[in-house]
């Protein structure tokens, strides 16, 4: 490999770059694929073009957008990959020969207690954000996990203002709905 | 400036995000005083968006950051433990034959004749079966056609290496050496 001629400087800026945005881009990672074997090799593959074009970043510019676009892309490339896995996005209405038919997903609060644990919690969002189509679920991502502005997110997904901002409303109102138990609880007041 | 529902109830993310124009924000916070389905959509996707914030961040796991590490290094690839001057090692492993040339040799020289006596011994069978599969047809034609196999001169000829045989009472050619 070419880059084994990086200078100790060199290797300690990729170093840097690695201590200071990958817990990021494995949390989007993460979030968007839905499962850690994914998250991984995204997360590794996108540090592997870091790496090898260390040389043309410039020493302490800001990386987000570009790091953030490659996870992007490579998701994409990744679902592309796998065309045996059908991905079926759940907001979208099945056709059917009688019309259309809404999906409905499995009551998470079927249990209530199961509502006041963290961890269930976090698997019904993981969900709800698994079954957003790709579009949706990386500006939901971008937006309320990772806390960019539209702007930002804009530049990362290289999307129109406007598209981001209708994207994440559609985005929270199927949320919203999928997520109602957990809305419902916490506007009675209760604090996790 | 008035919204109306429709248009209030679109802007009601960016509203809460704090993205909108201030025209915009100005004109949502009056429709929200107004209306109460708007009030309600804009607390449910608050608590939405606040729901998806108190994620706990992903926690990477342990190999993830080893992977990460100086991807040229050697040891990457290697087994967890193994000391980084083990590529070294195992590249001189494979070249110490190369130091001792003699056990090269002898080693070069068996696999070669390894090899070769069944091909050799191969050919010398084949040879011997062509001299004898002449031979067999040569007898077996001449027990078949002759009319007894002692008049027949191509068996006797056969039989004594003699082509040039004189049978009982035959005259012998002309330019053959007789006694």
């Amino acid at each position: 490999m070419q880059a084994a001629s990086y200078t100790p400087e060199e290797l300690a800026r990729y170093e840097a770059i690695v201590q200071r945005y990958a817990r990021h881009v494995y949390n989007i990672a993460y979030r968007m694929a839905g499962n850690e074997a994914d998250a991984r090799d995204l997360s590794q593959e996108a540090f592997l073009r870091v790496y090898r074009a260390l040389r043309r970043v410039e020493p302490g510019a800001p990386l987000e957008s570009w790091l953030y676009r490659i996870v992007s892309n490579l998701y994409i490339d990744l679902l592309r990959k796998r065309p045996r896995h059908r991905v079926e996005s759940l907001d979208v209405p099945l056709e059917t020969a009688r019309g259309e038919l809404a999906r409905e997903l499995p009551d998470a609060a079927a249990n209530p207690e199961a509502i006041f644990e963290r961890e269930q919690i976090d698997s019904t969002i993981q969900r709800a954000l698994g079954a957003l189509s790709e579009e949706l679920r990386m500006v939901a991502v971008l937006s309320d996990i990772e806390g960019f502005s539209y702007e930002e997110i804009a530049t990362i997904l290289h999307v129109p203002l406007g598209t981001v901002k209708s994207r994440l409303h559609r985005a929270r109102q199927i949320l919203q709905e999928r997520l109602r138990p957990y809305v419902e609880a916490r506007r009675r007041g209760w604090e996790p | 400036m008035r919204l109306n529902h429709h248009r209030a109830g679109h802007l009601l993310s960016a509203y809460l995000d704090g993205e909108l124009s201030p025209q915009d924000a100005a004109g949502v916070q009056e429709h929200l005083l107004d209306c109460a389905a708007c009030r309600e959509a804009y607390e449910r996707l608050r608590t939405t968006k606040a729901l998806l914030g108190e994620l706990p961040p992903a926690e990477p796991p342990a190999e993830f950051w080893a992977a990460l590490r100086a991807p040229q290094a050697p040891p990457r690839r290697r087994t967890a433990g193994r000391a980084p001057a083990a590529p070294d090692v195992s590249i001189w492993r494979g070249l110490t034959i190369v130091r001792r040339p003699a056990w090269a040799l002898a080693a070069i020289l068996l696999v070669v004749a390894l090899a070769a006596t069944p091909l050799i011994k191969g050919t010398v069978d084949r040879l011997h079966a062509t001299e004898i599969g002449v031979d067999l047809y040569v007898r077996e034609h001449a027990i078949q056609m002759g009319t007894g196999p002692l008049a027949d001169r191509a068996y006797l000829g056969l039989v004594a290496t003699d082509a040039d045989l004189v049978l009982v009472g035959e005259t012998p050619r002309a330019g053959a050496a007789g006694p």
